[in-house]
């Protein structure tokens, strides 16, 4: 996306170039790697499994008529004797938007062809996800320390550890995924492979940073899920 | 990344020669063409047997590994379904149908049909081998992913043929697997069956998706020079839009299959009410069955348009070459393909007039419904204008196509009577939704996979299909799915219920039981009928005419490669320029009957083309 | 040929606006975590976790995920698809309070 500049075609601005994208030939999102235009898709598709997942979970909630345990409370922490409602929670927010802002940056100096610079950010950006994984372990063996199973739970209705280990487990699943390929792409980013366009172990295609932007919209995209995990289940 | 992709030297070539001045007269200058914007796709050829022709990142390749295990399964649904009419027709004939049986059979015929025949079959099978071609593309852009996407669906075939083998069977709680049914004691399959259901299935949408981001992706971002998105033959566009919607669609299907598994195994109650067993109350409480029933029917609908839409698209191209006409209102066919698709997000509660959801929703459902008629009727009417005085074949392929508009055109209506609430009502769960759904989604894409085995089995393998078993197998099929699915109506209106095993003393034992026979008489001859088709093929391949270049002078790419059967990378040294869209038939003017999209306009000066 | 411009500020010399979006992520943090904090109930709580809710996705997606600065073929074929799921949001909360409904009439009420 450095220099959009296309032989033959003239951009357009706005909804005029919309038209004129679509309906020019080749390519349809002009300049768009075919990586970056799949993970586009890949993640709009997995909107819609978080979508439903959290659909199903407003409904669930919504028609129960056993009280739904109060998060703030469940999800508190006691420091220093003191009750701190959803200190953990918050916490972790903190982390994974901390990772999202070096992600960024990493793409950003991946552009610049800054290899050091990139890679490092990379892997801070991993640290993080692996940090924000920890706590939700930790998070976890708390809940079931205190009883909370997906079937049951001290506190109300049954459904509330259902969702919340199914809903925070898949989120957390995709983190773990993440933060691999992040430990891979930042070897990958040491070792210069995108400098020197080393071509990928399973496709031909050789090696560019478009890469680590490829790898930051997956990141950026679970810090997303995050946000409304964090809204609807945390803050609801 | 641009520096990398505009180093093409042969475009680059191609492109000085010919950019002088963008005149619009005739000449060379209207036959300019933009220069490529990414560089040619490197290619994994592979070297070994298995590399060839078993793990291989050839799309064709692929494709025709998509379309063998989907018509393999796909007998399999055939067999279960010749067992289900023994046992309706000739009840007590077949003493090793039990009623468990029936449901395990009912259950995995229509998974088996919708889900590893049809889906994979359109989309895996017609998707890959056709898609590439047919935009101009020397491969899928990720051949790995695109293989690894086969043998996902290789594996999810294998867990689900493996629920046959397993205590307790496959499951029996219908396709539609309804919870709380489906994980209670006491219907088939209930522990193991319904496990290995929904582990197929996860298997089969991470496959899905990894070959859906291919067609997408392929189909945005990697046509060739000249091929606009309004110049693709409507094949395209079918695959393109039931692709957009499986990506859309399925993923609710996974979160139902999660979530019922987690109920399953680990006792969570998402879907399992407060339920009261002789007596006894179980560990379940607090769930919601119509939670899943949405789950699943927002999956559900837009997987009737998954397989209808590609089958919508085919039969265009098909009825277009075989007629000798440009296809009629062609970008009206476009808009009703999307427009279709867009609303089938909006309809999925008609499934569930009678499940108890909230009243209300049927004023909406309905509505929506009634609003898909209209592109749908809209695409009817522009393919019997397409006809409208055509130079028309009445070979094997347009007797397909034939056949298809009438069986649709009944699917379709039977479709209206079930979208208004108040006359589905009373023919909810009875012969006539099987009826309805049988004429729609299965027979009339199945006349449309058979017209198109025909038709591009020269492309495949170079030899033409015997017309003369072609025939055979098109009149058996066509008078003998008409003769099962047409009584069947009548069945319904008389009220007789859907997914029963047996009718025992009922009054509909008198009235119905005749006809009953004779729906199972020709649903056996029906299927024994597909066998010739089989014989074909492999006669075919032996001993069938050459084809040749071209067979069907069609102006559509796939058949313009230099080699027939293409080879991988399809197009040789140089991929295809694209001047006109694919339905160029009895051009006014021009030679002869068809112009090829790679036709430049200096070449057909005289003729009236239209402008695409 | 402005929006190209625009795209080579971006990707060469705007950290600025990353730490800039970075910075409003956390304190839009800090705001919803103080909706909990400070225990706001009802139709406020709601609008305002929905608020920071929306304001810090769209930050993300906008800026983080480069969608300001791509093309509107792209950011539309992103975004309308989003159609069908405010439909489904909408239709089942029409739902679970017409299953609310029938529990508390049948089990409550009439139990």
């Amino acid at each position: 996306m450095s220099d959009l500049k296309i032989e033959g075609y003239e951009f357009k601005p706005g909804f005029k170039g919309m038209a004129k994208d679509t309906s020019s030939d080749q390519t349809m999102f002009k300049g768009v790697h075919w990586g970056k235009a799949m993970m586009w898709i890949f993640l709009l598709s997995d909107t819609f499994i978080f979508s439903c997942f959290l659909i199903s979970y407003m409904k669930g909630r919504g028609s129960t008529i056993i009280d739904w345990p109060n998060p703030s409370e469940v999800f508190g922490l006691h420091v220093f004797g003191v009750q701190v409602p959803l200190l953990l929670i918050a916490i972790m927010t903190f982390v994974l938007i901390t990772s999202s802002g070096t992600m960024a940056l990493a793409v950003k100096y991946g552009y610049e062809k800054n290899r050091k610079m990139c890679g490092w950010l990379i892997l801070a950006t991993a640290i993080g996800g692996l940090t924000f994984v920890g706590m939700q372990a930790f998070e976890w063996s708390k809940l079931i320390h205190e009883g909370v199973r997906p079937w049951e739970n001290p506190f109300g209705a049954p459904q509330f550890g259902s969702f919340f280990f199914m809903i925070t487990g898949f989120h957390g699943t995709h983190v773990s995924i993440g933060v691999i390929f992040l430990f891979i792409y930042a070897y990958k980013t040491f070792a210069g492979h995108y400098d020197e366009g080393k071509r990928g172990w399973f496709t031909t295609m050789k090696g560019d940073y478009v890469e680590v932007e490829i790898l930051g919209l997956y990141w950026h995209f679970v810090d997303l899920v995050w946000v409304f995990i964090f809204a609807f289940f945390y803050l609801w | 990344m641009s520096e990398d992709f505009n180093n093409n030297k042969t475009i680059q070539a191609q492109s000085s020669e010919a950019i002088s001045g963008g005149g619009s007269g005739v000449g060379v200058d209207a036959d300019y063409v933009r220069p490529a914007e990414v560089a040619d796709q490197d290619l994994y050829h592979g070297h070994s047997f298995i590399t060839k022709w078993i793990f291989c990142q050839d799309a064709k390749v692929i494709g025709v590994q998509y379309f063998l295990l989907a018509t393999f399964t796909g007998i399999i649904g055939l067999i279960l379904s010749w067992l289900m009419r023994l046992q309706l027709g000739f009840p007590g004939l077949a003493p090793f149908m039990t009623a468990e049986h029936y449901y395990q059979f009912v259950t995995m015929h229509g998974m088996i049909m919708v889900v590893y025949f049809l889906t994979a079959l359109f989309l895996g099978g017609f998707g890959n081998y056709l898609i590439p071609l047919m935009v101009g593309a020397r491969d899928m852009v990720f051949p790995y992913l695109n293989m690894v996407s086969f043998w996902s669906f290789f594996v999810a075939v294998g867990v689900l043929l493996a629920s046959f083998f397993v205590p307790g069977g496959p499951t029996g709680s219908g396709w539609t697997l309804y919870p709380p049914q489906a994980i209670l004691e006491g219907t088939p399959g209930s522990g193991w069956g319904i496990m290995l259901m929904c582990i197929s299935l996860i298997l089969f949408v991470a496959g899905f998706t990894m070959g859906g981001l291919n067609y997408l992706i392929t189909i945005l971002q990697a046509r060739t020079r000249g091929m606009t998105l309004m110049r693709m033959p409507l094949t395209v566009w079918g695959i393109f839009t039931a692709t957009v919607l499986a990506m859309l669609a399925f993923p609710a299907l996974l979160v139902g299959a999660l979530m019922m598994s987690l109920d399953n195994v680990l006792g969570t109650s998402f879907f399992m009410p407060t339920i009261l067993k002789a007596g006894e109350v179980l560990e379940y409480g607090g769930g919601s069955p119509i939670l899943f029933q949405h789950l699943f029917w927002f999956f559900g609908h837009p997987e009737v348009y998954i397989v209808a839409l590609p089958a919508f698209g085919i039969v265009s191209d098909l009825i277009s070459v075989h007629a000798r006409k440009n296809i009629f209102g062609y970008r009206m066919m476009v808009w009703a393909i999307v427009g279709i698709g867009a609303l089938s997000f909006f309809v999925w509660a008609h499934h569930m007039y009678v499940s108890g959801m909230n009243p209300w929703f049927g004023f909406f459902f309905a509505t929506t419904t009634l609003i898909i008629a209209v592109p749908t009727a809209m695409k009817v009417y522009n393919w019997i204008l397409t006809l409208w005085r055509g130079n028309i074949r009445l070979n094997t392929v347009m007797l397909w196509c034939l056949g298809f508009i009438v069986t649709f055109v009944n699917g379709g209506i039977t479709g209206i009577f079930l979208g208004n609430v108040s006359v589905d009502v009373p023919l909810s769960d009875t012969y006539f939704v099987i009826a309805h759904f049988h004429m729609v989604m299965g027979i009339a894409p199945l006349m449309v996979i058979m017209g198109a085995v025909y038709h591009w089995f020269p492309l495949v393998s170079g030899r033409f299909l015997s017309e003369k078993l072609g025939k055979w197998h098109f009149w058996l099929t066509f008078l003998g799915a008409y003769s099962i699915y047409f009584p069947m109506h009548y069945l319904g209106f008389i009220g007789v219920p859907r997914r029963y095993f047996e009718m025992y003393d009922s009054p509909y034992v008198t009235s119905a039981v005749g006809m009953n026979e004779f729906i199972s008489i020709a649903a056996f001859i029906v299927g024994a009928a597909q066998f010739i088709l089989i014989y074909n093929i492999i006669k075919t391949l032996k001993t069938g005419k050459p084809a040749g270049h071209n067979p069907w002078q069609a102006c559509s790419l796939e058949w313009l490669t230099p080699t027939v059967p293409p080879e991988h990378g399809n197009w040789g040294d140089r991929l295809p320029t694209v001047h006109r869209w694919a339905y160029d038939y009895s051009v006014p003017g021009a030679k002869e009957d068809f112009i090829t999209q790679t036709t430049p306009p200096s070449e057909v000066a005289g003729s009236k083309v239209e402008k695409t | 040929m402005e929006k190209t411009k625009k795209q080579e500020q971006a990707s060469t010399h705007k950290i600025g606006i990353y730490l800039w979006i970075w910075g409003l992520l956390f304190v839009l943090s800090f705001f919803s975590y103080m909706v909990d904090w400070y225990q706001f109930q009802g139709m406020l709580r709601w609008s305002l976790i929905l608020f920071f809710m929306f304001l810090k996705a769209g930050l993300i997606m906008a800026f983080f995920m480069h969608l300001y600065w791509e093309r509107y073929a792209l950011v539309n074929v992103l975004l309308w698809p989003m159609t069908a799921i405010a439909c489904f949001i909408f239709l089942m909360v029409a739902e679970f309070e017409y299953v609310l409904f029938t529990r508390l009439f049948y089990f409550v009420v009439g139990g």
